[in-house]
């Protein structure tokens, strides 16, 4: 049975503590779930429309998705920046083997659009889980 | 599997990038839709207004 309005959210006190970091998991893994989870559609499709967006435009751009066994101190930043886009992330590298286009800027800056991905994911995250704790709206 | 490019100039990357960016800090935290709107609209203004102040500023190391 789904939750009634709020109810995952409200500090009642009766609240499962699991909830929360549950609701801050499925954020992260889908862009707006955890949104969508606290019944809150219109920012969970402003989340998915927002890291998608994001991450369709880089990959379409010719953008660096970078991989997790990377020596190169920014491509393990560069990893951990993709990698808060979540699913998006696996989509990325399994549609997208080959390198960065870098012949052009555009791929310089699909490279950045995914990092921005996922970093407006991680936000995404912050606020669903704010949100589960009673701490925000 | 390769995925066919698309080729945005700088200004265009920029404006997409701005408008999908400022969606989403609208959504963090504005109690309600108009709010988000207006939120979203102040956001990507002030991308437009600072990269276009910046490549005003810019203007003359290019010469």
């Amino acid at each position: 049975m789904m939750p009634t309005e709020g109810s995952l959210s409200q500090s009642s006190g009766k609240q499962n503590p699991a909830v929360p970091p549950l609701i801050a998991i499925a954020a992260w893994i889908v862009p707006g779930l955890g949104h969508l989870l606290l019944r809150r559609w219109a920012r969970a499709l402003g989340f998915f429309l927002a890291s998608g967006g994001l991450a369709l435009v880089g990959l379409a751009l010719r953008g660096e998705v970078f991989a997790s066994y990377s020596k190169d101190p920014f491509g393990l930043l560069g990893f951990l920046a993709d990698l808060g886009s979540g699913i998006f992330y696996l989509i990325l590298r399994s549609v997208e083997a080959a390198a960065a286009d870098i012949s052009r800027a555009s791929g310089d800056y699909g490279t950045r659009f995914i990092a921005a991905s996922g970093i407006v994911n991680v936000l995404g995250v912050i606020d669903a889980y704010g949100i589960a704790r009673g701490r925000r709206v | 599997m390769l995925v066919a490019g698309i080729h945005l100039s700088h200004f265009g990357a920029m404006l997409t990038f701005a408008l999908l960016v400022s969606v989403a800090f609208a959504c963090s935290g504005r109690r309600t839709l108009a709010m988000r709107i207006k939120y979203a609209l102040l956001c990507f203004l002030l991308f437009l207004a600072i990269a276009v102040g910046i490549a005003w500023l810019m203007y003359p190391l290019s010469r």
